[in-house]
């Protein structure tokens, strides 16, 4: 690099939404449907959020089958055994239009795998699981999960057999999932604690399976670049 | 025309403390379906809004579950929370919406949710 060289910012523009969205902020502020306050309390509270209660979750309804049975049938009841209160935690107590207060946990067997997804936009459980990882929410994830999903799995490195189903779910109304993989082998004995470490952010979208010693989601492959920088 | 009636605030209040779609609950009245009724997913009007997705339009469903009881979300849309319906999660055959699906993975399904007035028997 030259000693000429200007350091520029690597973004120096905003998108269009990100436009967009101060626009309606400000117009909604303007005319008084929500106030500066309420805004930054709905920000602060979204940056508090994380995968950990969903994963304490699927590691409670491994250890006791009694919960595992409220889990499928109450998902919002079942939450706040893991300290998630669907409704009264949202700094407005009753949801917006994108957080409803419906999730339904999604129990794996060893026949059927779930996989989640929203073709519409990129709805997500985040009062338990916190914001979405990106590729979830690019049309590219979104268009190919639905209609190939096998193929799209297994560029996640996740290889099913012919055996199991596929269950892709389409969360385009009001329910927001969450997936509750089998637990794995090798994890006998386990206390809670430990099996709620390999329930990985990406287990419960279903796009990966726990396994012992895996605590984190996986490193998506990168091609190297043909012609690298400082090459 | 008429002025609209709709309270702005009406929603919120009604959900403040429940809930959305909680706050609707028992106002559908009696569900048209039930668990394990096939079902087939009517090619209505996507004019204005709809969250009804095109790929299973005309096609043939199982009932797997009643989920919860809420306007339609083409009503919502425009605040219209006067009709409050049973909404279903379906499961579809991936081979019945997608011809060139996998043979060899015949068993593999996709289930969504869909409004009653989007659902006829089948």
């Amino acid at each position: 690099m030259s000693k000429n060289h200007k350091a520029a910012p690597m973004v120096d523009e905003v998108s269009e939404f990100e436009v967009l969205e101060l626009a309606v902020r400000e117009l909604a502020i303007e005319k008084g449907l929500f106030t500066q306050e309420d805004h930054n309390a709905w920000t602060e509270y979204m940056h508090t959020l994380g995968p950990v209660p969903a994963a304490r979750l699927v590691a409670k309804a491994w250890l006791d089958p009694e919960y595992k049975k409220l889990c499928i049938e109450d998902g919002p009841k079942a939450s706040l055994e893991v300290g998630i209160d669907w409704v009264n935690q949202m700094p407005t107590k009753f949801g917006t239009p994108s957080d409803y207060c419906n999730l339904r946990v999604m129990a794996d067997s060893p026949n059927v795998k779930h996989v989640v997804v929203c073709t519409l936009c990129s709805c997500y459980p985040r009062p338990i699981l916190g914001q979405s990882p990106e590729w979830y929410r690019t049309p590219n994830y979104r268009r190919r999960l639905v209609r190939w999903p096998r193929q799209v799995l297994a560029e996640f490195g996740l290889q099913l057999s012919e055996e199991v189903e596929v269950r892709v779910v389409d969360s385009n109304q009001k329910t927001r999932y969450i997936v509750m993989p089998e637990r794995p082998e090798g994890t006998e004995g386990w206390t809670e604690d430990q099996l709620t470490e390999i329930v990985t952010r990406d287990c419960l979208i279903g796009v990966a399976l726990p396994k012992p010693g895996k605590t984190s989601n996986d490193k998506r492959y990168v091609r190297p670049a043909v012609n690298p920088y400082g090459h | 025309m008429s002025k609209p009636h709709y309270d702005l605030e009406h929603h919120a209040k009604k959900a403040t403390g429940i809930g959305d779609p909680q706050c609707f609950k028992g106002e559908a009245g009696k569900a048209k379906f039930k668990v394990g009724d096939k079902v087939k997913v009517r090619d209505i009007s996507d004019l204005f809004y709809t969250r009804t997705p095109m790929y299973t339009r005309g096609l043939e469903a199982t009932v797997v579950r009643l989920v919860y009881e809420s306007p339609p979300a083409e009503d919502e849309a425009w605040d219209n929370t006067e009709n409050v319906e049973w909404m279903y999660s379906v499961l579809f055959k991936q081979k019945d919406l997608w011809p060139e699906y996998s043979d060899t993975f015949s068993q593999d399904t996709l289930e969504t949710e869909i409004p009653e007035h989007g659902l006829e028997p089948a």
